[in-house]
């Protein structure tokens, strides 16, 4: 029994999620407010952290991993150990802080590089501290147009006011996991996916 | 001498309501001159005061000055020098000597004496004196002395008569008449006498004129005596008449009283007939009622009823002594027993009948019930019993043995019908609960064994229903064989790892949190209808308990209270008794109740928490409505059990944490404690979330996670493979964010510190691991640092042997690129190997471990730079070029 539940855990689906921004635009307050519903206050620059919850995607069950990384490295090299294990990238600015924003096209730039064999990579431009409304530095439309030029989603949050939270995390989950679904398409031309059969298992018993 | 003392006596001593008895005049002695005088004064109020007043004649003018005072009584000495001759001089001796000198002896002599008079009146002779003359010192003091001192003395002042005012003016008056009175005295006095001889003349005249009319009024004085005898003389003859009228009013008022009392006595004797008549008759339709009333139709019980009650009115009545020896009143009397030993007989054998009737009538309709989990309702036969209510009260009045007799033999039957009832009822609620399980594990392809175990448990449930003891005895061997072949830390029944908290189980637990609650609710209405018809059938109506305000913490303070209440509520013995009865006709609900709560706690130790909320919560509400009822104390019991259960699995989770083995060959990961905990606490949120026993649950939550603590750092210790640093990291972390996400307030400090030593212990694991790929250059550093710390000037390190440039050089030669490249892939490889999947703490220690390598080379280069200044000697690699190794092995993964 205990193997067939650990075995039964580790079969949910795993999407890896990175969070990716300049310093003290609000990535570990997005993630705590998503993980643990609190907002913390006192800001205290982080190294890396992992979460790891347990959600409901579209009626099914899967597990997200969120790396909570430093946005002050000296070095953006170190970055890119991280940036490859990763599945899925919120690349986070804060509203407040032009340079903030102006750092994510180099952030994106890694990015692309460190995983230059994947043709789309599921990233969502994210817009913190939407509550901050009269110090915003960086307008709607320059954002938009932004990540309409790199052909992502632009959606404004407020991790202390918890708007737009889940949104971000759930509409990244879903371009990884369609993501994925596409490569197993591929796969299965060739060979009969294993992974998506015993998930398909998994769900009728749910 | 006189016209001083007078005028001292005025301006000085009277205005003090003082009087001056003796003056002397003096000077001090040796001083002539200064003359003064010395007083001897007595207030004139009591208590009389006794001074010596020196006064003093002022300078200038005519007036006196009063210089100072001693009280007599201060006074110890008085020393007049020389008792025979004649010497002016004499001492006083108050709280020093005052030496004196008298005008003259004679005034010496006065004033001494006067001294020695007060002395012997107002001070017992205290006084000394010495060289006085003995002649002063007597009492009969020479007249002429006496004379001298005549103001002092207070008994010549005594005879004296004052002539009043009117006298005075009567004097005067006649003096005047008589102008020539003092001038010519002699004439004045022949006036006087001649004027008295004509006075005296005229006084014989008239009593001489008197005397004829004094005879006339002796006369009148006589013939009035006379006339008082006639009167006095009628006045007797009226005595006599009125006497005899006396006599007759008597005899008159005697009789009448007579007739009074012979009245008011008939009317008694009517009012006692009446009473005796009234409160002593049965009516014919009553003692029909009592002889052959039908006992089993609602009429005829109608009827017994009013008879019961009118034949106890009539037994009750309170007769006055003496009534009793009335031959009619013993006849009615005995009659009245003879109906009430019938009826009660009557009574009593009826309704012993309906007890045993309704005992198996109940019981044959009982297999009806066994498809439900309800218990059957005994509301009918409380109804059809409750008619008898007033007969029964008047039973309990009347015989009170049979009254007795009769509460046991419905104890009796009653408890064998809900002793089998109940039975019936647990069975049933066990066979569901065995069942849940097996439904919801059936639907597993492969039932592990435990479940075909346990799938054979119900199924001996149902085969033997009735057999409890032996099907349970038989569940714990199959449970211990079946566990034998689990994961080895798994050792018992409470197999933490089954309890998964995936869906399945969840609904599995929620149905059997159903099937606890229905058991509970099923019961507690029946022991509540039960207690109100037994209250209200045998007439032990008692007056509903005040709620209980307090609410309770935790079990412990309850446990404590109980006592108390019970003591209570003990003092009302109708109250007692209806517990007793309870207590005997549910005997069975308190073994049957723990043997259900057993079964639970065997087929899921977290079933307890179910049923240490459900349970609390029902205890709960019968105390509030009751106290000491039977409910109350019955629950309150189980729940004792209960808690008892859900400690037990609490310590059997520490036990089961103690007992993990950690296996030699595979990594360590996160240890399945850490993941039951916080299933554990993921279950216990939702059960208690709305419960009063949270405190309860707190405590446990303090003693499992201090043991996961603890054990963690054991297996920590203990493990091979793993690194203790990365156990510690991994399951801390797991630990941190479980609190973190749970957000039990009680385990906050717990929380922190986990993540803190999540935090210390990916800093060691670092710190550890990265000593490795440079080895020798850390090292060399250490030692170079070391010196350093020892007092070497940095720039002259260098000229020390075993860290000189060319050791320096050597150092780094044997750290080309190539190999640092090498080393750091393998350890990258070597952390993925020791970090397990659940955490993915890989990305979090390789940053840390980037950032730290990127640190120690900056330190070295540092030194070099510091220690070996101008030497040219730089590192083999550059930051560019360690940069570009981490790139490429982010890119080889």
């Amino acid at each position: 029994m205990a193997a067939n539940k650990s075995k039964g855990q580790s079969s949910l689906v795993l999407h890896k999620v990175i969070m990716v921004g300049s310093g003290g635009v609000g990535k570990s307050a997005l993630t705590l407010q998503f993980m643990y519903d609190e907002f913390v206050e006192d800001y205290e620059p982080t190294k890396a952290d992992s979460y790891r919850k347990k959600v409901v995607l579209d009626g099914e069950e899967v597990q997200i991993d969120i790396l909570d990384t430093a946005g002050q490295e000296d070095y953006a090299a170190i970055r890119d150990n991280y940036f490859r294990s990763g599945e899925g990238f919120l690349l986070v600015f804060s509203i407040t802080e032009q340079e903030s924003f102006s750092a994510t096209s180099e952030f994106r730039e890694q990015i692309l590089r460190v995983k230059a064999e994947e043709d789309k990579i599921p990233l969502l431009l994210v817009g913190n501290k939407s509550d901050l409304e009269d110090k915003r530095q960086v307008s709607v439309t320059g954002a938009r147009e932004k990540a309409d030029e790199w052909g992502v989603q632009y959606v404004e949050t407020s991790a202390k006011t918890r708007a737009n939270v889940d949104k971000v995390f759930f509409d990244l989950m879903r371009e990884v996991r369609a993501k994925k679904m596409a490569e197993n398409k591929d796969k299965n031309g060739k060979k009969s996916g294993k992974k998506k059969k015993s998930l398909k298992e998994r769900c009728t018993l749910l | 001498m006189t016209a001083i003392k007078h005028a001292l006596q005025r301006d000085i001593f009277t205005p003090n309501d003082e009087r001056l008895l003796s003056i002397v005049n003096v000077c001090k002695a040796g001083k002539k001159k200064k003359n003064c005088f010395l007083c001897a004064t007595v207030t004139t109020e009591r208590p009389v005061q006794v001074k010596v007043v020196k006064v003093k004649k002022s300078d200038k003018g005519d007036f006196y000055k009063r210089q100072m005072a001693w009280e007599l009584r201060d006074l110890s000495e008085v020393d007049a020098k020389d008792a025979t001759k004649e010497n002016p001089e004499f001492d006083l001796h108050f709280e020093k000597v005052y030496r004196w000198v008298a005008s003259s002896t004679a005034e010496k002599n006065s004033f001494i004496s006067c001294i020695w008079k007060l002395n012997q009146r107002y001070l017992r002779k205290k006084v000394e004196f010495v060289n006085v003359s003995p002649q002063l010192l007597e009492e009969s003091v020479p007249s002429g002395e006496s004379q001298s001192v005549a103001g002092g003395d207070e008994d010549a002042l005594d005879d004296y008569q004052e002539l009043n005012t009117r006298e005075e003016q009567d004097i005067e008056n006649m003096m005047k008449v008589c102008e020539y009175a003092i001038s010519n005295a002699e004439a004045f006095a022949e006036k006087l006498s001649r004027e008295l001889q004509v006075l005296d003349g005229e006084n014989i005249q008239s009593i001489m004129a008197s005397e004829k009319q004094v005879n006339i009024l002796m006369q009148l004085l006589d013939e009035a005596l006379a006339e008082v005898d006639a009167i006095e003389g009628k006045l007797l003859s009226y005595e006599e008449m009125l006497q005899s009228v006396k006599e007759q009013m008597d005899q008159i008022s005697q009789s009448n009283r007579l007739i009074q009392i012979s009245k008011t006595n008939n009317g008694k004797l009517l009012d006692e007939i009446q009473f005796l008549v009234n409160y002593m008759d049965l009516s014919k339709g009553h003692i029909r009622a009592l002889q052959e009333g039908d006992l089993s139709s609602p009429k005829g019980i109608e009827a017994c009823i009013n008879a019961s009650e009118a034949l106890l009115q009539c037994m009750n009545v309170a007769l006055r002594p003496g009534h009793d020896k009335l031959l009619a009143v013993k006849q009615q009397q005995l009659l009245f027993a003879d109906l009430r030993d019938n009826f009660a007989r009557r009574l009593t054998n009826h309704l012993n009948n309906v007890f045993v009737h309704q005992g198996h009538d109940q019981s044959s309709t009982l297999s009806q019930h066994t498809a439900e989990l309800t218990l059957p309702k005994h509301s009918p036969l409380h109804r059809d019993l409750l008619r008898y209510a007033k007969l029964m009260e008047w039973l309990k009045n009347t015989q009170r043995e049979k009254y007795d007799g009769l509460s046991r033999t419905y104890v009796d039957y009653m408890t064998r019908l809900y002793e089998r009832e109940i039975k019936d009822f647990f069975e049933v609620a066990k066979i569901k609960m065995a069942g849940t399980t097996k439904e919801g594990k059936g639907k597993f392809a492969t039932l592990p064994r435990k479940e075909s175990a346990l799938k054979q448990e119900t199924e001996s449930l149902h085969g033997s229903s009735g057999k409890l003891t032996g099907s349970t005895s038989s569940l714990n061997k199959l449970a211990v064989s079946s566990s034998n072949s689990r994961r080895s830390q798994s050792s018992s029944l409470l197999d933490m790892g089954n309890m998964s908290a995936s869906d399945l189980d969840v609904a599995d637990r929620t149905k059997f949190d159903k099937i606890f609650e229905q058991v509970l609710s099923e019961l507690e209405p029946l022991c509540l209808a039960e207690q109100d018809f037994i209250s209200k059938f045998f007439k032990l109506q008692h007056q509903p308990a005040p709620a209980q305000g307090e609410t309770m913490d935790d079990m412990d303070a309850m446990l404590q209270s109980r006592p108390a209440s019970e003591h209570r509520h003990s003092i009302s013995p109708d109250k007692d008794m209806v517990r007793q009865m309870m207590n005997k006709i549910f005997h069975s609900i308190e073994t049957e109740l723990n043997s259900l709560i057993a079964l639970g706690d065997k087929i899921d130790s977290f079933n307890s928490l179910y049923m240490l909320v459900k349970m609390s919560h029902h205890v709960w509400t019968a105390e509030n409505v009751d106290p000491a009822s039977f409910l109350s104390t019955t629950l309150g019991n189980v729940l004792v059990t209960v808690k008892r259960n859900f400690d037990k699995c609490i310590s059997g989770q520490i036990r089961q944490m103690e007992e993990v083995k950690i296996s030699k060959k595979s990594k360590v990961g996160i240890l399945s404690f850490v993941t039951v905990f916080e299933e554990f606490a993921e279950l216990a949120e939702t059960i208690f979330r709305n419960a009063e026993r949270r405190g309860d649950l707190d405590k446990a939550y303090v003693k499992l996670i201090r043991a996961v603590f603890i054990n963690v750092e054991k297996v920590a210790n203990e493990s091979q493979k793993t690194p203790r640093d990365v156990v510690m990291m991994e399951n801390f972390h797991h630990i941190f964010s479980t609190l973190s996400r749970l957000k039990i307030s009680c385990l906050e400090t717990e929380r922190k510190e986990a993540k803190q030593k999540y935090t210390d212990h990916l800093q060691y694991y670092v710190i550890n691991s990265l000593g490795q790929p440079l080895e020798k250059l850390n090292h060399f550093f250490e030692g170079v640092e070391a010196r350093v710390a020892q007092g070497v000037r940095e720039e002259e390190v260098s000229y020390q042997l075993a860290f000189n440039k060319q050791e320096l050089r050597k150092v780094i030669k044997e750290y080309p690129g190539k190999e640092v490249k090498k080393g750091l892939d393998n350890l990258y490889k070597k952390v993925d190997k020791h970090l397990c999947e659940e955490e993915s703490l890989l990305q979090v220690v390789w940053h840390s471990m980037q950032d730290e390598f990127i640190r120690q080379y900056k330190h070295f280069e540092g030194l070099i730079n510091r220690c070996y200044p101008g030497s040219g000697i730089t590192m083999d690699f550059t930051i560019q070029d360690m940069l570009e190794y981490f790139s490429s092995i982010a890119q080889s993964h």
